[in-house]
């Protein structure tokens, strides 16, 4: 699980006050200085991942001098480029289902007063806070009982058994802030229950749902552990990869590679913030 | 209506990838191989690509036991698997393996016949050699000044917390049976009664248990001596002479890594024409190049150059007839685990 | 209200499914009985089967297994993850709640961002950022480097840090990758808190140290509830942290269930650790939430107010 995990579990309406207070306020200068080495903290590895995927020295040990050569022969390793595309496609199955069965799933429970709702509710939650390591054995054993074959469906099913919770509560949070009269609206004017929800509902959920969509997607890019238990060999993703060259030591390729991943991540972010922004316009 | 259609495809495109994936594909040109983490070049794996048209899946594992738990828990399937010999026995007696088609091996020949027919498989019927290698103690001389000549010298209280081992129970408690100058294969309920306290000792001094790459804190310098494979130690000469191999005066063992075709393979074709592309001498020395454990190819160690067949790990001078590891049936490998699990969280 | 996952929130306009209602939900509960209900039954059923002929499982109906989980060694191991897990977590309350409520009072724009920025390192792989850390503490690290280079080695320490493979590289290890599954949630608290409400409680005369104890705790509880779920169930069950910057040395129960699918070849006494896991995970959330439970009330018309 990732923090936009932690973020979307408890997320809420804002309220967005400033304190006005004067007693504690000199207590905010310590805290910020604090709150800056907490970001020191945080940020400490990354720095040094990034810097040393420009050194030559193959340890990282000492910086030799300013190189590019990792950049390049990470697109020529067969291995990484391989598991990078058995990611994206993992991934990108992986959330569109999430998608649905999230979206599906959150306007339904809204709608609808089921029968042990509370029941279900903490059912969804289960794989979203499940050790990855019980997730991972449990649908192993369940693949090898039902007689599955590990493959990209394998994965594919493990990465959306735990995305789609996300999804689910991403979309859920939104419901909240939801006018009900909308839909009644739209009925009343003669639309069919599916067309108000497509035409009225969707619409208003697409933010969420994006963010929502977003989480699964990076969720599974970075899934390890339960890819471990699930994942036959042809459909190995790029963690297993990683993590499999990472273990017999240190690769600057590897560090090449974060940087990478780094610097996509925090475009994909300001882009998905400008839709954000858009959307909420 | 733009966005309907967008989930509309959003959601077809899902039902597309998972049909598509869920039946499962008949593709010729894959060979599944599940072999030991640092033992396979990618180039040769390149290599063998761009020959044949094979797209080969390489899956690492750090113990044959990881090997076998992957392979006995089902759901995946490989088409080549790399043994170390005492596993290779225990599969071939529990039927976990296909014959070798030996007359599709033309380049078998060039295996040494000192590595044929030994005792985990006499007829050489299920497996073929990969590499030959010792467990054996390496020493950063630079920082250990003393001489260490076996296991008593590596583990003595003055190299406390400074000392990385194989994380493999089979071969840390094999160790202990040398020391105790009992036979390496006999782990009866007395002999493994008599280890415990000396591992327990040993335990309490080690920094550090890896298989994958004990080579890496030895060069980073956050230990000084390691109990590792010949090849990693090996690698460790070829970066720097400080570091010296020495096999183990109580005694040392020898292990040979087989290639092996497991009973649920796919594609056992691709898997022949594999060992045969690797049993090429060129194909050899490109993998003691990368990985210097002791070649059994007799044809690939003639294109070896003096500096590599001069080092000390791959080829060491013994004086002595080298054991071997066997089999010892499940109920005496459970009880090594057990032993091991409890000697590390008794602190 | 969203502090603990599984809350369900109301809607009072719900109506009553009925049939379609059911059927259109059905794909989902299918999904969820089929591959976290259904599993989770194998692995019950795996937990009482046996150890066969290298690593094969034969079924059958016996304790055995978990006459071993609670075999003292285990029970150690148990107890070792759960003080390791509950030091993260405090660890994780001290470090990131202060900066979480520092975050919180920002002007929404700064608010934003500092938390993006929060996030931001966790969209590379968790294990390389691992790997990173041990580029930082290993001997001839950069810590080390940096301790010699100022001259604190010789006159401070007698000779560099032996961090990595210690307990201490194992705790900053983990205190690392969870911090934020802390900072997040409360937060999220934090920011819906109401200024006016602490101001109140100075005006009517408490202390900072009262105000921050009988206002701001119970107001922000549900964030700190819902991290240090976060943070101590992933902890309990992490085995790479402990592997890699640990050495190998210290075993949690994720190293120990790690071990029985990949070394010991013992997949039934691994199903039987991981079904008392999963019991201990219910039991941690049943007591968050119903603490949680206990201290909202107090707090909660308050805050409705607002």
């Amino acid at each position: 699980m990732t923090p936009e995990a932690a973020a979307a579990i408890s997320a809420s309406p804002r309220t967005g006050r400033r304190p006005r207070f004067s007693g504690i306020r000199f207590l905010d200068g310590a805290l910020g200085v604090w709150t800056a080495l907490v970001f020191a903290f945080l940020y400490l590895p990354i720095v040094v991942l990034v810097v040393y995927s420009f050194n030559t020295s193959r340890l990282n040990i000492v910086w030799e001098s300013f190189t590019l050569r990792w950049y390049g022969e990470l697109f020529d390793h067969t291995p990484l480029m391989r598991t990078f595309k058995n990611s994206l496609i993992i991934a990108a199955a992986a959330t569109a289902l999430s998608v649905v069965i999230g979206t599906a799933g959150a306007w339904l429970l809204h709608r609808y007063r089921y029968r042990w709702a509370r029941g279900l509710q903490s059912l969804v939650c289960v794989p979203m806070v499940m050790p990855e390591i019980v997730m991972g054995v449990s649908l192993l054993v369940f693949f090898a009982v039902a007689g599955i074959e590990l493959g990209h469906s394998t994965v594919i099913i493990a990465h959306t058994t735990f995305c789609f919770p996300f999804v689910l509560v991403a979309v859920q949070a939104r419901l909240q802030g939801l006018d009900p009269s909308l839909e009644e609206a739209a009925l009343d004017l003669g639309a069919t229950p599916l067309r108000a929800f497509w035409l009225v509902i969707v619409p208003c959920l697409r933010p969420a749902i994006l963010s929502g969509g977003l989480m699964a997607f990076t969720l599974s890019m970075d899934e390890l552990i339960i890819s471990l238990f699930t994942a036959s060999p042809d459909a190995r993703t790029l963690p297993m990869q990683v993590f499999g060259m990472a273990k017999v030591g240190l690769n600057p390729m590897i560090n090449a590679l974060s940087a990478l991943f780094i610097v996509t991540t925090v475009a994909f972010v300001l882009f998905s913030e400008h839709l954000r922004r858009l959307a909420n316009r | 209506m733009k966005k309907l259609r967008h989930l509309i495809l959003l959601g077809l495109a899902a039902l597309c990838a998972t049909t598509a994936f869920a039946a499962p594909k008949k593709k010729k040109g894959e060979l599944n191989l599940f072999a030991w983490s640092e033992y396979v070049p990618q180039a040769v794996l390149d290599g063998f690509t761009e020959e044949t048209g094979i797209k080969v899946n390489y899956e690492t594992y750090a113990s044959g036991e990881e090997m076998l738990a992957k392979l006995q828990a089902g759901g995946a399937r490989y088409d080549l698997i790399q043994p170390p010999d005492y596993v290779a026995e225990a599969m071939i007696k529990n039927d976990l393996l296909v014959p070798i088609q030996r007359e599709k091996l033309t380049n078998y020949g060039n295996l040494l016949p000192e590595y044929l027919g030994m005792p985990h498989d006499p007829e050489q019927r299920y497996t073929v050699p990969y590499m030959v290698g010792t467990v054996g103690i390496v020493v950063n001389t630079e920082r250990v000044k003393d001489p260490v000549l076996g296991y008593a010298d590596l583990f003595a209280e003055k190299h406390a917390g400074r000392i990385v081992v194989l994380d493999d129970g089979r071969e840390l408690a094999t160790a202990a049976l040398y020391t105790l100058g009992k036979n390496l294969n006999d782990f009866s309920d007395e002999n493994l009664a008599a280890v415990k306290p000396v591992l327990a000792t040993w335990f309490k001094r080690v920094k550090l248990f890896d298989s994958d790459s004990p080579k890496t804190a030895l060069l980073n310098g956050d230990v000084d001596l390691g109990l590792v494979w010949g090849g990693e130690a090996a690698l460790l000469w070829k970066e720097d002479k400080k570091f010296q191999y020495v096999l183990p005066a109580e005694g040392a063992h020898m292990f040979v890594d087989l290639l092996g075709i497991p009973k649920r393979a796919k594609n056992v074709e691709n898997a022949h024409l594999f060992i045969d592309y690797i049993l090429r001498p060129e194909v050899s020395k490109l993998i003691s190049d990368d990985f210097p454990y002791t070649n059994p190819n007799g044809a690939a160690r003639k294109l070896l150059s003096a500096d590599q067949l001069a080092n000390p790990a791959s080829y060491p001078k013994v004086d002595r007839k080298l054991d071997t590891f066997r089999d010892l049936g499940d109920a005496a490998a459970a009880k090594i685990d057990e032993l091991i699990t409890d000697l590390k969280n008794a602190r | 209200m969203q502090g603990l996952p599984g809350s369900f929130p109301e809607n009072p306009h719900a109506r009553a499914p009925r049939l379609r209602g059911w059927l259109l939900l059905a794909p989902m509960l299918a999904w969820l009985a089929l591959f976290v209900v259904a599993p989770a039954f194998v692995l019950l059923a795996y937990s009482f089967a046996s150890r066969g002929a290298l690593g094969a499982v034969e079924f059958g109906f016996s304790w055995d297994n978990y006459a071993r989980v609670f075999d003292p060694i285990y029970l150690k191991i148990l107890a070792r993850s759960v003080g390791y897990a509950a030091l993260t977590t405090v660890l994780c309350v001290l470090i990131g709640y202060p900066a979480a409520w520092f975050i919180a009072r920002r002007p929404p724009v700064w608010r934003e961002r500092l938390i993006l920025l929060v996030m931001i390192p966790f969209w590379t792989s968790f294990l390389i950022r691992t790997y990173a850390w041990i580029a930082i503490l290993k001997s001839e690290g950069l810590l080390n480097g940096l301790l010699q280079a100022s001259g604190a080695v010789p006159r401070i320490f007698p000779e560099p840090l032996a961090l990595l493979y210690t307990p201490t590289a194992v705790v900053i290890g983990l205190v690392y990758a969870y911090l934020p599954f802390m900072i997040l949630p409360v937060y999220a608290s934090a920011e819906k808190l109401d200024g006016s409400l602490v101001e109140a409680a100075h005006d009517l005369g408490a202390g900072p140290l009262r105000v921050f104890r009988e206002v701001i705790v119970p107001l922000t509880w549900p964030g700190i509830a819902a991290g240090m779920l976060l943070v101590f169930m992933p902890a309990l069950g992490m085995f790479a942290v402990t592997d890699l910057m640990g050495g190998a040395r210290v075993s949690m129960i994720g190293n120990v269930i790690h071990n029985q699918f990949t070394k010991a070849l013992n997949l039934p006494f691994g199903a039987a650790l991981g079904v008392v896991f999963t019991l201990l995970f219910v039991l941690c959330y049943a007591l968050l939430q119903w603490r949680g439970g206990r201290a909202r009330p107090a707090a909660a018309p308050a805050a409705s107010n607002s």
